[in-house]
């Protein structure tokens, strides 16, 4: 209780110096916090991009080796519409699941009758995968224009491919393709509207067709995945780990990938900001152990007398250890508090900023806002503190190995 | 059984290329209750030698027995715990721990030694109004006086109910007066309550005041007598 009355007093005395430090740590805390909630707010869209806006809900089912093979030969993976029945009743039975929504890939030419392009596109059932695509709390669905249930030949195009071809609403196209068979086989499409992917890569590529528009188009009743959503809370993994022995009971064989097997590009983002936060985290570190360090060095060379002092009359080395240890964490400490203070107020202003800014491959932008993570806070805080204190331990360590009458002698 | 034995006592340092004999065999004893002084001129090796009866120092050869205990095996940490609870030091300079109030650097080393806050407030207390500072219990050291602040030192030294307090020239950064003053309340101390204290000085007009004067000069015992007090 004495070191930490000393070390609070010791650091009030030295108020500018404490100040100086205490604003390098509050700088660096603030600036760890704003990235981080930066990427997690980035991490959080791109999450709900891919289980919603790009339709890959949480788990996707498919046959054994369609993931890796199931573009070249389709046909062979393609699952029945009586094993697709009973898939889809052992897992809507499941407490965690909220839907479950079948897709058919398909790929071809698309034409306005001057022009042809390559198209991508999945076959949908209109009702679960509107509902798949609202996002969690919200009773409106995700796109604006959704797939029509009671027109099954017509389908909604990506903006770019729209401009390519020069269509819009109430538009038409003919989309030409092979059924499973290997027949070429075209199908007229009506353009019921246009939608943005979000993503440069494939806005002039992607169709969003009705399932039984594309069963007739491949000639086939099955689909080729099954797309599950879960409710918010549950997790993708466990839900997973918990459905395979369920499955093999049943005699099904599938397989299992979750949204962040399937998105690509969420891997990437995460990967590289990851790797960005380690790089600014590592800064900082540096930065609170180098200011720590030179801020007690200094308070140690002012107080070697009274380390002698408080030797001579009885503390031991590791008391004069504590003390400076308990100094630097106090800065630590209160670095961080004015860090947090910093954090709310400067996340504060940009999230009421209204700034936006387009990400590398988006379409569009995207508002630019920072996730305010206490729990975060808290262990970055309890973290940094705990660096400062063993970044004071350095300076300290040399003080407790001073002899009492050289530190009794010094001036 | 004398309180205090240094047998055959050396100290010497190195200083650069040079070896200095600050104490050349020495043998001296203190008994309990003594009020006694180290006499001598700058660096004859009066502090060096109250560092070693302190335990703030180890001698280079000889013995020092504390009480009966041979001081020569203990290790840090046990000869702190002896400075703690059996030796109160009166530094030259004060040596007050600046960010603490008086009664709070008096209560130090009841704290260091683990003593609860209250039963170190108290004794603190109590020893701040032997040394007439109960006024200034809660003034920081750079608001009270020099002589005041030596007052609080000697409170300090004593708090822990030390067999012995050793005060190195306790009265060099003092006036006359006041210098005069704080021989007179350690004087006293030691005659109402017996405690034993050892200092040095070079101070003649103190001499006076002392039981037992021992000059020592060039790390050597010259003359040790019983003084007139």
């Amino acid at each position: 209780m004495i070191s930490l009355t000393i070390a609070l007093r010791s650091v009030w005395k030295n108020r500018r110096r404490s100040l100086a430090t205490l604003l390098s740590i509050a700088v660096g805390f603030t600036a760890i916090n704003l990235f981080s909630g930066y990427i997690q707010d980035t991490y959080t869209g791109l999450r709900r991009t891919a289980i919603h806006y790009e339709g890959l809900g949480h788990v996707t089912l498919a046959k054994p080796g369609f993931f890796e093979r199931g573009g070249v030969n389709p046909a062979k993976y393609i699952i029945s519409r009586d094993e697709l029945q009973r898939l889809r009743r052992l897992i809507e039975a499941q407490p965690e699941v909220q839907l479950t929504t079948p897709l058919l890939g398909v790929s071809g030419l698309v034409s306005n009758g001057k022009i042809s392009t390559i198209f991508i596109a999945d076959g949908e059932e209109p009702e679960s995968s509107a509902r798949l695509r609202a996002l969690p709390g919200e009773d409106r669905i995700w796109q604006q224009d959704s797939l029509d249930p009671r027109r099954s030949s017509s389908g909604l195009v990506s903006t770019g491919l729209a401009a390519l071809l020069g269509v819009e609403a109430g538009g038409s196209a003919t989309l030409l393709s092979t059924t499973l068979e290997g027949q070429t086989n075209a199908l007229d499409l009506d353009v019921l509207g246009t939608w943005d992917t979000g993503n440069s890569a494939t806005n002039d590529k992607l169709l969003r067709l009705p399932l039984d528009y594309v069963q007739r188009l491949l000639d086939t009743e099955g689909a080729s995945r099954l797309v599950v959503l879960l409710h918010p809370e549950a997790s993708a993994d466990a839900f997973r780990a918990r459905l395979a022995p369920l499955l093999k009971e049943a005699g099904i064989e599938a397989e299992m990938r979750t949204w962040e097997e399937l998105s690509v590009f969420y891997r990437q983002v995460k990967n590289l900001f990851d790797l960005i936060f380690l790089f600014l985290f590592t800064i900082v570190f540096i930065v609170v152990l180098m200011g720590i360090v030179n801020t007690l060095t200094m308070s140690v060379m002012e107080r070697v007398r009274e380390i002698g002092t408080l030797r001579a009359i009885g503390m031991r080395r590791t008391g004069i250890l504590r003390l400076f240890a308990l100094e630097g964490g106090v800065l630590g400490l209160l670095g961080c508090a004015a860090g947090v203070a910093f954090t709310f107020a400067i996340g504060s202003i940009i999230n009421g900023s209204g700034l936006a800014y387009t990400p590398p491959s988006s379409s569009s932008p995207v508002p630019l806002t920072v996730a305010i993570l206490p729990v975060q806070m808290l262990v970055l805080m309890g973290l940094l503190s705990f660096v400062s204190m063993l970044a004071a331990c350095i300076p300290a360590r040399r003080a407790a190995q001073l002899e009492i009458v050289d530190a009794l002698g010094h001036v | 059984m004398s309180l205090i034995q240094l047998l055959r006592v050396t100290k010497e340092y190195r200083l650069g290329r040079t070896t200095v004999h600050a104490l050349r065999g020495i043998d001296l004893s203190f008994e309990r209750g003594e009020f006694a002084a180290l006499w001598g001129p700058s660096g004859s090796g009066k502090s060096s030698l109250l560092n070693l009866v302190g335990l703030v120092d180890v001698p280079t050869s000889g013995r020092v027995i504390l009480d009966g205990r041979d001081t020569a095996g203990l290790d840090d940490g046990e000869r702190a715990g002896l400075r703690n609870r059996q030796i109160g030091i009166v530094f030259q300079s004060f040596n007050l721990i600046s960010v603490l109030t008086a009664l709070e650097n008096v209560m130090l080393p009841l704290t260091l030694a683990g003593t609860s806050s209250a039963t170190a407030r108290h004794a603190a207390l109590l020893r701040l109004g032997q040394v007439g500072l109960e006024g200034q219990a809660h003034q920081r050291p750079d608001q009270l006086s020099g002589g005041q602040r030596q007052r609080v030192a000697i409170a300090r030294a004593l708090v822990t109910d030390p067999l012995v307090v050793i005060a190195d020239e306790p009265t060099a950064n003092l006036d006359a007066a006041t210098g005069h003053q704080i021989i007179e309340l350690m004087r006293s101390l030691n005659r109402s309550q017996s405690v034993t204290f050892v200092f040095s000085t070079h101070d003649p007009r103190l001499l006076d005041a002392v039981d037992r004067l021992i000059r020592i000069s060039d790390g050597r015992i010259v003359d040790a007598k019983e003084a007139a007090a």
